[in-house]
């Protein structure tokens, strides 16, 4: 068994308690207009070419062709590049071999009282993976940062595994999260329920995305359903102009069907009139 | 901050103050007088800059002791760049000048040929100062400060009574050591040595604004000359203060008067006086989140110093336990007795990608294991130090200096000749992860994986890579020093043991003894300019990381895996100075959780055993400068807002939104 994973990062600092290191899955169910991750969208084995430093040699594109007929970023591509800009994204590990390099750090982890925080793309859609990998962290605490998109058993299941959670919402209305999310929420708002019953700690956070998510009625409509499962804190992801940043290494183009330049409304007094402390994040 | 703390900060900044300065005075040229002795020479010299300079104050100045000649009217004596020390702070504080001149009168009697002249030469050179001193005083009172005015009846001739007077005095004191051209004078530990001052005023009933302000305005006047006084770049002035430390009993030396300076730099944002804090595992958290948040003003300080390192190093390089304990830091991160020594801490930088340059082009040809390589490496590290230890360190005769170095005035001889108690030589290494990383890639293409011919390795140096890419690109990937692969930090580990091992027993032409270091100063363009294409996949020419720290073309999984690559060698060993160096992107700074993790993060390698660590909040023009060759940044890493990202896979426009938001950043 393995789990793709398109980056680690360590020391990421706003991914829960303590000094973290973030494990990015590859792949998701939800396919957001917004997403800042594009790399984690597929499931499968990417290339990215960084284009700072490229000279336009084509080398990388040659060697894909060679490979394949049509030009394209492969693996040959990697050694191809001669300033080293192109990168395999989605490195596969067994849950031994992800366990074994997240405890090289464990010290430092459970010193700060932080641990590991499991993201993606969409961690659940490696849930038998991290089910068996969770186990091999030993002391390390575990954050889950999903989207809530799987089947209830199998959320149950990571959940289990897992000491933490940070829940994204991003619109009440599933008609609204279909065209921009690609999927209903039907089953996120259903896991959300039972993470709020489970009595694991977690955290719901909204990311704000301006005329999309950050309207008045979505924040209402969330701030209705937030405080019906009993909570009364959430967090706040104010949108950055910055998200579009690595669709063009992908050899993609970042298409946001909304105004990016709209300031963000931020919705506190929406929150507070449903007893819900909102803070920005 | 006050006022009158603001109005003086605006006076620093507007640099318009500096305009009062005036040419030097006499026409005709300074000659040496020859038929004085070096030591009175030198006194000669030092009253004769000094008789240039009149009173002059900046803006409300409390404490007075300015440059005014735009030049010193003496030239630089052959020995004279010597500095990197710490001062006597502490017996010119109890007694003044005076105090050392009774030491001399009890002296004199007994005292030798060399030694009266040796008290002759002080003695003309505090009578200067004091007649600079009373100059002074009657310039405060024809401004109306009298303040300052009454307090130079006491300092600095007599001992200082309270705070201001202290400050007084050590100001004096850089004022008439940057005269004399002596260079890089520490403060050493502020928070010991004034402790006594502080705490009289405090009893005096001083309050803690006023104690806070006067700190405050200590700092601006530290700032007012330093344009004259640059070291190898505009403040490089080795202006640096440590603060905390423990003593013998494990106790923590952190006390109110550290916290005033945090406060005072905080408020101030000025680049003097630079702030080294002295830490151990014992430390709380607290400190440092009070560390950090002047490294979140862009600082670039406080610098961190382990003490479970560092006093066991001096320990074991046989400085006497009081002084291993008292240990300061110089100009930058050189580990330094205070007060007593004549220690060399930056006589010598040892190039080590040079040296595995040399190894390689020696023994690759021939070389059947990675065993042979490493003889090879362990040789010519040998000569080089040979060519290195010819340097004998610029040491002369220096009246003026040598009264404020102990034991000099007791033992009647200046610091030129054996009046100081240490002798020891630092020696700098720079480049440490480029030559592990290169020898471990040649460990790995050529011995282990097979993969790559040594010829091809060699005819890829020889052609800096060009036409050889491939190679690079596959050389580059290998794992490097802050990856936390042990299989590359041994090679580190290995460089490392072979240095102290050539330095151990040397014995400099001094009688002391050779310090290893991880320091790289300005050697990370300087010896890298020397060195050609190396199988790390470093290009001729290109700079070393600065001091202790990944290579510029390594690509590391992130900040934890590179502190514990620089964190296995036993630092006690190496420990003369050079810290790990990182640099963190100031949005993580954004609020107090980002704040408190890289707190946790300096603890951490702290905890590790690291030796010392310094943290840039990054600015603007290193983004500027990475857009521009981003092959030197691969490990630049920016808080987009809850990720990071390396900087070189942002687009060009969202790097210029980065770069813009760092526009109000210091």
């Amino acid at each position: 068994m393995t789990g793709r994973v398109f980056s680690i990062e360590e020391f990421s600092t706003f991914d829960g308690p303590g000094i973290r290191t973030t494990v990015f899955f590859k792949g998701c169910p939800l396919k957001c207009v917004w997403c800042h991750n594009p790399e984690g969208q597929s499931g499968g084995v990417e290339y990215m070419r960084s284009p700072n430093g490229c000279t336009g040699c084509g080398a990388c594109l040659a060697a894909g062709a060679k490979r394949t007929g049509m030009p394209c970023l492969c693996e040959e591509s990697v050694v191809a590049c001669p300033n080293g800009l192109v990168r395999r994204v989605g490195i596969d590990y067994t849950p031994e071999e992800l366990a074994k390099k997240l405890t090289k750090n464990a010290r430092i982890l459970q010193g700060s009282g932080g641990g590991i925080t499991l993201s993606g793309g969409e961690p659940l859609m490696h849930a038998d993976f991290i089910c068996a990998c969770a186990p091999l962290l030993g002391e390390l605490s575990v954050a889950l940062q999903t989207c809530g998109y799987a089947d209830g058993e199998i959320f149950a299941r990571v959940l289990e595994v897992c000491d933490f959670v940070l829940y994204d919402l991003k619109l009440a209305d599933s008609a609204a999260h279909r065209k921009y999310c690609g999927v209903g929420n039907e089953r996120i708002l259903q896991n959300y329920r039972a993470l709020a019953k489970s009595g694991k700690k977690f955290v719901t956070r909204i990311p704000l995305i301006p005329t999309v998510t950050d309207t008045e009625e979505n924040l209402e409509a969330l701030a209705q359903f937030i405080s019906s499962c009993g909570v009364d804190y959430v967090e706040v992801l104010p949108y950055n102009k910055l998200t579009g940043s690595k669709y063009r290494s992908l050899r993609r183009r970042y298409e946001p069907n909304f105004d990016e330049a709209r300031e963000n409304n931020l919705g506190y007094e929406i929150f507070r009139r449903y007893g819900i402390t909102a803070k920005k994040m | 901050m006050t006022e009158l703390v603001k109005r003086q900060l605006d006076l620093l900044r507007s640099r318009e103050y500096r305009n009062a300065r005036v040419d030097v005075k006499r026409d005709v040229a300074y000659a040496v007088p020859e038929q004085l002795s070096p030591i009175m020479q030198s006194a000669d010299r030092f009253c004769a800059a000094l008789a240039e300079q009149e009173p002059l104050f900046h803006g409300e100045d409390l404490f007075g002791f300015n440059r005014y000649t735009k030049e010193l009217c003496t030239p630089m004596p052959v020995g004279a760049h010597f500095g990197n020390l710490t001062v006597d702070y502490p017996t010119v504080l109890a007694g003044g000048l005076g105090g050392i001149l009774r030491s001399i009168d009890e002296k004199y009697a007994t005292a030798d040929e060399i030694a009266r002249e040796f008290y002759d030469s002080v003695r003309t050179c505090f009578a200067a100062c004091e007649r600079n001193v009373n100059a002074y005083r009657e310039a405060a009172k024809v401004r109306g400060n009298d303040r300052l005015a009454k307090a130079l009846e006491q300092v600095p001739m007599k001992g200082a009574r309270d705070y201001y007077e202290a400050l007084i005095t050590v100001r004096f004191m850089h004022y008439i050591l940057r005269i004399n051209r002596t260079m890089h004078i520490g403060l050493g530990r502020v928070d010991q040595y004034m402790k006594p001052y502080f705490d009289a005023s405090v009893k005096n009933g001083v309050t803690e604004i006023e104690l806070l302000e006067l700190t405050e305005l200590f700092f601006i006047a530290m700032n007012l000359d330093t344009d004259l006084y640059e070291g190898v770049q505009q403040g490089d002035n080795g202006q640096s203060m440590v603060l905390g430390g423990i003593d013998k009993e494990g106790r923590d030396m952190f006390r109110a008067l550290s916290e005033v300076c945090l406060a005072a730099s905080q408020e101030l944002c000025l680049i003097d006086p630079k702030i080294n804090l002295r830490v151990n595992r014992n430390t709380p958290l607290s400190l440092y989140e009070r560390g950090t948040q002047l490294t979140k003003q862009g600082l670039g300080f406080p610098q961190y110093c382990n003490d479970d390192v560092i006093i066991p190093a001096m320990l074991a390089w046989g400085y006497d336990e009081e002084d291993a304990y008292n240990y300061s830091i110089a100009a930058c991160w050189e580990v330094l007795p205070s007060y007593n020594g004549a220690d060399y801490p930056n006589v010598v930088t040892m190039n080590f990608p040079l040296v595995a340059e040399r190894a390689i082009y020696r023994a690759l040809p021939e070389a059947k294991n990675f065993s042979a390589l490493q003889s090879a490496f362990v040789e010519e590290l040998g000569a080089e130090f040979a060519v290195l230890q010819k340097e004998k360190g610029r040491y002369a005769p220096a009246a003026l200096l040598s009264a404020f170095i102990r034991p000099c005035i007791e033992r009647g001889r200046d610091i030129f000749a054996g009046g100081a108690k240490y002798y020891n030589y630092g020696v700098h290494g720079a480049g440490i992860a480029n030559a592990a990383d290169a020898l471990y890639a040649v460990k790995r293409a050529v011995f282990e994986e097979k993969s790559v011919a040594a010829q091809e390795i060699l005819d890829a140096m020889r052609a800096d890579f060009v036409g050889h890419e491939a190679l690079r690109a596959k050389l580059l990937a290998y794992p490097k020093m802050g990856c936390n692969e042990d299989a590359v930090d041994e090679v580190g580990c290995f460089i490392m043991d072979a240095f102290c091992c050539c330095l151990k027993g040397k014995r400099n032409n001094r009688g002391g003894i050779y310090r290893p270091g991880t320091g790289s100063a300005m050697e990370y363009l300087w010896s890298a300019a020397r060195v050609g294409a190396l199988p790390d996949g470093k290009r001729a020419q290109q700079p070393y990381p600065s001091s202790f720290s990944p290579s510029l073309t390594a690509r590391t999984d992130g900040p934890l895996s590179a502190i514990q690559s620089f964190t296995k060698f036993d630092m006690k060993r190496i420990a003369n100075g050079g810290p790990f160096t990182m640099e963190i992107h100031d949005t993580v700074f954004r609020n107090e959780e980002g704040e408190r993790k890289v707190a946790m993060l300096v603890k951490s390698f702290i905890d590790l055993g690291g030796h010392q660590m310094q943290l840039n909040a990054v600015n603007r023009e290193r983004l500027l400068d990475a857009q521009k060759h981003p092959e030197n940044y691969p490990n630049l890493i920016v808080r987009v807002w809850g990720w990071s990202g390396y900087f070189n896979e942002l687009d060009v426009n969202f790097q210029n939104h980065i770069i813009s938001r760092c526009e109000f950043t210091v």
